[in-house]
């Protein structure tokens, strides 16, 4: 068994400095990975960027981060990634890492994600150039997550993003901003991919628990939801007959 | 839509785009010459830049700030997926 801890939307900034660090101290006895689903800055500054992986540093557990919304505001997101990978954070973007935990292989596959809105009631990539460069990104983000999630070939297979895959974990939002808190085509890639979890954050107003239409579990880590400095999850791989 | 429609839409505006706030989980309801917040920010210095932002934004506006700081402790339990 595997316990993964995960929040997401922790707005870190020089005036929050250190509010997650004593509930951190003790992550290794609660989790044996430590996810985080985006929006770890305010303004996606290189200043809050030093927050966020002072924060994070040093844990006993593994470290695995996507990016979210407000960490391109600054319009320097690779500086932002360069910070967290630079203290040991796994920054994934259409990546995916491995690792060998309590006799498990745990592979976490990871992008930013972005919205378009779900199956029916979704935007598509016609007309003004502005509307096909928005669900442009959503299906280029959501191709690299599926290929990165394919990649891996472990007990455990876990998606990370920051936007939502699935409209089950937003109830709670106003139905009318959905197509900006996710898109369908990423529980597409969690469905065809064999994933055993899928963990997201970006809506604050939401729902921690859903699942995808391929009958995945999805979990809304924002911390707003969780109300705590992570959440655990405790995920068994599938046994396979021999 | 009404006038506090388009009222309530410009301050929520401005508190996202506002740099002090830059609060996007912050709802925002006006009822005649109160505007009541409410949703969850990080820390004790953010729930107070939202008043700071209304106040520029809108000085006649009565605030009625119920926005929360978001716990940060350990987690109690967890949960089972099988």
């Amino acid at each position: 068994m595997i316990r993964i801890a995960a929040v997401g939307d922790v707005h870190l900034g020089e005036d929050a400095r250190g509010r997650l660090r004593p509930a951190l101290e003790k992550v290794g006895e609660h989790a044996d990975v430590l996810l985080l689903a985006g929006d770890l800055t305010r303004h996606g500054t290189v200043e809050e960027a030093h927050v966020v992986a002072d924060e994070f540093a040093d844990l006993p557990v593994p470290v695995i981060a996507v990016l979210g919304n407000h960490d391109h505001h600054s319009d320097c997101a690779n500086e932002v990634s360069d910070v967290l990978t630079g203290h040991g954070v796994h920054v994934l973007e259409g990546t995916a890492v491995k690792f060998q935990l309590n006799g498990c292989s745990v592979g976490v596959a990871g992008v930013k994600g972005f919205g378009g809105g779900f199956a029916g009631k979704c935007g598509s990539m016609f007309g003004e150039r502005e509307m096909k460069s928005f669900i442009g990104h959503s299906i280029e983000v959501s191709g690299m997550l599926k290929d990165a999630l394919s990649s891996l070939h472990t007990d455990i297979k876990i998606a990370l993003t920051h936007y939502s895959p699935v409209p089950d974990t937003l109830r709670g939002e106003p139905p009318e901003i959905y197509p900006f808190l996710g898109s369908y085509l990423l529980g597409e890639a969690v469905d065809e991919t064999g994933t055993n979890l899928a963990v997201h954050g970006h809506a604050h107003f939401g729902t921690e628990q859903g699942l995808t239409p391929g009958g995945v579990r999805v979990r809304n880590v924002a911390q707003p939801i969780i109300r705590s400095a992570y959440k655990v999850y405790c995920v068994e791989p599938a046994v396979v007959e021999s | 839509m009404t006038a506090e429609q388009y009222l309530a839409a410009d301050l929520r505006r401005a508190i996202a785009e506002d740099p002090r706030t830059a609060e996007l989980g912050v709802r925002v309801t006006v009822r005649g010459n109160h505007v009541l917040l409410t949703g969850d920010v990080t820390c004790e210095e953010r729930r107070a830049a939202l008043e700071e932002v209304l106040q520029d934004v809108a000085p006649e506006l009565h605030v009625m700030n119920d926005v929360c700081v978001t716990p940060a402790g350990e987690p109690v339990g967890e949960e089972e997926l099988r």
